[in-house]
């Protein structure tokens, strides 16, 4: 046997990958090429599904229904991805850099929330986001907000829903990409840079503040343009002290790789989750997710539902096919950073 | 970094093999397409009605000899209990006790088209769903009689159910006579409110209109036919002969209601936890909910409108395939004694189909909404029964009161 | 000759200097703590809800604590078959995939063959496809051959779709360890007359162990939380998402949350012991 495998040693790659890749083929790519073909059928359930290349149609009408919904995710997953960096990334840093003896301990921190069940995070934030629960009700008890507000049931609350559940995928690679940035080059720019006029920091701390307060204004009604100036500000100051040019010249750089990767790990499941915008939001929060369930397990409309499912997996594709080719293929397959 | 395209990538005699290979597999799959049920449905009635001839001198033997064993799919909260271990169910026991059979109680049911879509690819083969027994509403259950996807029962079993089940239940006309369908338990759809909020209701125009009370505190049943059928008696419509026309009324009347931001959410069974925890003062509601939300907040109330409201029922039956389709009727004859009927009354606070049973539960006596006297009965209507196309269009409709259309 | 002293750089000083040096030092700090809060409240409002006792059937206020959950955690219709049966797909699944996919892992790091970049990138989509399109595309294979007879929906298509997105985790997982992997330990071994079965048992697997276990945890994790893909393709079956999913139509108990309660402790435990345990070994 030993002898027969060197001299037929290109047998033993395509072994070991067999009884995986079939398992994949069967039950991955199989069942895409079923639900293409679904999503060429025309009929009903009752009176049976004919397949017809015509019904091409089923794409072109279900886009022009349904776009509205495809931005609405695109948007949704987006926002969320936008959220959960600006909140994983000083948590990431501080994590990598500050976090010595602790780093494991913090670490599991962060994912510790991924231990319990999706869903009950979900309707614990149900419980939390309540009209009189416990972020409003003391909010409102002390004015800050009117009694009618509120967040349950508003694209606001979906969108904070999709940021939690997918933070930790966002703050481990990032995580794991600063961690590996060479200490000393962070030195050497360190020296190279030091000085009091710090503009860049001060720079990006007002933008990023500037607009999160005014971003939090909109949300509670305040007024804007007065939080964009507090906000601006603060993030300014902060922005001054904390952001310094090593950290815009070398780090930031250097853990870009992570953050890409992580936007992925995000923005991928939270453009097709449905159980945040169902839970957490209103009828005009729906997001392409809640209509292919309906479509599939309501109404039976399984060319128009195939038909979306197969859209929506283009999208996605079409997405990592351009961060794939800005970073290349062996990177993204293989998940280094 | 090596630059590497997904896309490109030198054309290897292996890769048009494989891609032949694929469009094969996909013709393959194309032409055999899915046969429509509507087609094999003559079929299967055909060979059913022969098994049927076939089985009686078995099925008489079966009412004899009980199965050992019983598979039964019903809805969550939907059967007595015991007061110290809610996983048993004495009127369970009690079939058990009398007939041996080990009963495979199952709340799995939480939604209609979610379970349907569970057994369906076995219906429409022909095959053992695993089920004996499944409880469904009752456009459901017309739909699965429709399709030919139910047993008829052998009247000889089920004699407690002709003769025990009240009048109003009877003469449906997508089951007349019962021969498929035992209503189980029976339900009103009206409104739901928190009277401490917004006052008593007596109405069904709150839902509709707009009013600083219960503005964006208003939620919609995600139920089709309850959500379309209050509308439509709000807007002096008949709902036991909805037509397409109605439904665009309907739903245009619940469109401008959820722009007039009088509505926070369309939503099923689920409502019961606004009400009780106050995000809603104000919803379509199903009656038994709202008796077990009182538990949990004493200001909440069920209110049958002056418009009227709905009137449903959740049905046994026997889906095609059943192995155990002897003792399943045995099981329905077993609640359709009004003792055993009133027996699940008294956790279930549901409307009971079998006569006589409401005299075992004289506490239940006055409640409007287990025991809904004569004026309420006027004005309850049952919702027409819809043709196909119909559905499929009133589905595509209502889905944008969802927010999914 | 003294040595030359390192070069220390200057530290500025003045007020300015140490502000920065304070706001640099605590409020990263404070920020992260207030983040690990943001992390943690859902989980703790999860675990103090199953000392709750609700009057009715809603567990969404709190109305007084109790003990008597923790004492009858399945006395609930349903949710002792559906733990069982999270459980046990978890368990199987777990299996089959980390198997299949350490396989593809060896053989996508070690060998350079015709289709390595073909099974790159079969090995990367399911990742990359949202699990609503997983499990759709599932559900109508399975539905449109339901007439074979091992097709039916149940637990086992339930197992067939956590195996299949667990494969790409998995060989995600071995791959990063693999990719660092001391070579020439093999080397040595089979220069030392072992053949390459006793190289791989004896210096390759115990390296690689490790990160095997990561995957492993990785794909129980997943499979027990399972709920976008089990929801298409479950059939009759009820796992514990599932369950939950269903209950939270008229209210989640607070058994659900117990039971929530009890996994996440067990993770907690999985977690601290491998980390003693490996800190140990060093």
């Amino acid at each position: 046997m030993g002898v027969w495998l060197k001299r037929h040693s290109w047998v033993v790659p395509y072994a070991l990958l067999a009884p995986g890749m079939l398992w994949l083929i069967l039950f991955y790519v199989y069942p895409g090429i079923q639900m293409f073909i679904a999503s060429f059928w025309s009929g009903t359930l009752e009176t049976g599904f004919t397949f017809s290349l015509d019904n091409y149609t089923n794409y072109t009408e279900a886009f022009d229904q349904f776009s509205p919904f495809y931005a609405r995710s695109i948007v949704y997953a987006g926002a969320a991805t936008l959220l959960t960096f600006l909140i994983a990334y000083p948590l990431a840093y501080t994590i990598a850099t500050k976090g010595g003896s602790q780093k494991n301990l913090l670490l599991f921190l962060v994912v510790a929330p991924f231990f319990t069940s999706f869903l009950l995070r979900t309707i614990a934030w149900k419980i939390i986001l309540s009209d009189s629960g416990l972020l409003l009700g003391p909010l409102k008890a002390i004015g800050l907000v009117p009694e009618e507000f509120r967040l349950l049931a508003t694209p606001v609350a979906v969108i904070s829903g999709i940021t939690y559940n997918f933070l930790p995928f966002m703050t481990l690679p990032i995580y794991v990409a600063i961690e590996k940035v060479d200490g000393r080059l962070v030195e050497a720019a360190k020296d190279l840079y030091a000085g009091p006029w710090r503009p860049g920091g001060a720079v990006v701390g007002g933008l990023v503040g500037g607009v999160l307060a005014a971003v939090l204004g909109v949300i509670f009604n305040w007024s804007w343009p007065a939080m964009a100036l507090v906000g601006g500000t603060a993030g300014a100051l902060i922005g001054w002290f904390l952001v310094s040019e090593s950290f815009i010249r070398v780090t930031f750089p250097l853990s870009l790789p992570g953050v890409f990767a992580g936007s992925l790990l995000t923005f991928i499941p939270a453009i097709g989750d449905y159980i945040n915008a169902e839970f957490l939001g209103n009828p005009s929060t729906r997001m392409i997710g809640n209509v292919i369930q309906n479509k599939f397990l309501t109404q039976n409309d399984y060319p128009t539902a195939a038909a979306l499912s197969f859209m929506l997996m283009a999208g996605v594709l079409a997405v990592v096919a351009v961060y794939a080719r800005a970073l290349g293929t062996e990177d993204v397959s293989t998940g280094r950073l | 970094m090596v630059h590497q395209s997904l896309t490109t990538g030198p054309i290897t005699r292996r890769r048009v093999l494989a891609g032949s290979a694929l469009a094969g597999m996909a013709a393959f799959i194309a032409a055999c397409g899915t046969k429509g049920s509507a087609a094999s449905a003559p079929a299967s009635s055909a060979a059913a009605t022969a098994a049927a001839s076939a089985e009686t001198p078995t099925e008489a033997a079966a009412a004899a000899t009980p199965s050992p064993e019983l598979n039964w799919a019903n809805w969550s909260y939907y059967i007595d209990v015991d007061a110290n271990d809610p996983t048993k169910h004495p009127t369970i026991d009690g079939f058990t006790a009398e007939f041996g059979t080990v009963v495979h109680y199952s709340e799995v049911i939480e939604g209609n088209d979610e379970f349907v879509a569970t057994i369906k690819d076995a219906l429409n083969t022909g095959k053992d769903t695993g089920w004996d027994v499944i409880t469904l509403t009752d456009w459901m259950a017309a739909k699965l009689i429709r399709l030919g996807w139910i047993e008829a029962f052998n009247p000889a079993n089920v004699a407690n159910l002709i003769t025990n089940i009240k009048d109003v239940y009877k003469a449906v006309d997508w089951d007349p006579d019962v021969k498929h369908h035992a209503p189980w338990r029976s339900g009103m759809t009206g409104v739901g409110f928190d009277s401490a909020a917004v006052g008593d209701i007596t109405s069904l125009a709150p839902l509709f209109t707009s009013d600083p009370k219960w503005n964006g505190k208003v939620e919609y049943l995600s139920e089709m036919r309850d959500a379309i059928g209050l509308a439509m008696l709000y807007l002096g419509l008949d709902p036991t002969k909805p037509t397409n026309e109605d439904c665009d009324k309907a739903v245009a009347l619940m469109e401008q209601a959820k722009a007039d931001g009088i509505i926070r959410d369309v939503k099923g069974q689920s409502y019961t936890e606004d009400l009780k925890s106050g995000d809603a003062v104000l919803s379509m509601a199903w009656s038994g909910d709202m008796v077990q939300t009182q538990i949990d907040k004493a200001t909440l109330g069920f209110a049958l409108a002056k418009e009227g409201g709905m009137l449903w029922t959740d049905n046994m039956m026997i889906p095609k395939g059943a192995v155990h389709k002897g003792t399943a009727e045995l099981l329905i004859n077993y609640y359709y004694d009004p003792e055993v009927s009133a027996a699940v009354s008294t956790a279930v606070d549901y409307i009971s189909p079998v006569k006589g049973s409401d005299a075992f539960n004289p506490d239940d006596k006055d409640n409007p909404l287990v025991n809904p006297p004569a004026d309420w009965v006027a004005r309850l209507y049952i919702f027409g029964a819809l043709t196909e196309a119909q559905e499929i269009y009133f589905n595509e409709q209502f889905a944008k009161v969802i927010g999914v259309g | 000759m003294t040595a030359v002293p390192t070069r220390t750089p200057a530290r500025p000083s003045g007020v300015g200097a140490q502000t920065r040096r304070l706001v640099d030092r605590y409020l990263l700090l404070v920020y992260t703590t207030l983040a690990v809060v943001y992390l943690l409240v859902p989980v703790a409002l999860v675990i103090l809800f199953s000392f709750n006792d609700p009057a009715g059937k809603s567990n969404v206020v709190w109305q007084g604590f109790t003990l008597k959950y923790w004492l009858h955690p399945f006395s609930v219709d349903g949710l002792p078959e559906a733990v069982g049966l999270s459980l046990l797909i978890a368990f199987l699944s777990t299996a089959i995939a980390t198997t299949l996919g350490t396989l593809i892992a060896l053989a996508l790091v070690r060998y350079d063959f015709r289709l390595r970049r073909t099974s790159n990138l079969l090995i990367f989509l399911p990742m990359a496809t949202p699990e609503i399109v997983l499990g759709a595309s599932l559900l109508t294979m399975f539905v449109s051959i339901g007439s074979e007879p091992f097709f039916p929906l149940s637990a086992v298509t339930i197992l067939i779709a956590h195996v299949m997105f667990n494969i790409s985790f998995v060989v995600v997982t071995v791959r990063a360890r693999l990719a660092g992997f001391p070579r020439h330990l093999e080397e040595a071994a089979m220069d030392l007359y072992a053949n390459e079965l006793q190289t791989f048992w004896k210096v390759t697997f115990p390296l690689i162990l490790p990160g095997i276990i990561a995957a492993a945890l990785l794909a129980f994790s997943l499979s027990i939380d399972d709920f976008v893909i089990t929801n298409f393709t479950s059939g009759k079956s009820q796992t514990f998402p599932m369950f939950i999913y269903a209950k939270n139509r008229i209210g989640v108990p607070p058994q659900v949350n117990v039971i929530g309660t009890v996994i996440f402790l067990v993770a907690v435990g999985g977690v601290l012991i491998t980390t003693v345990s490996s800190r140990r070994r060093r």
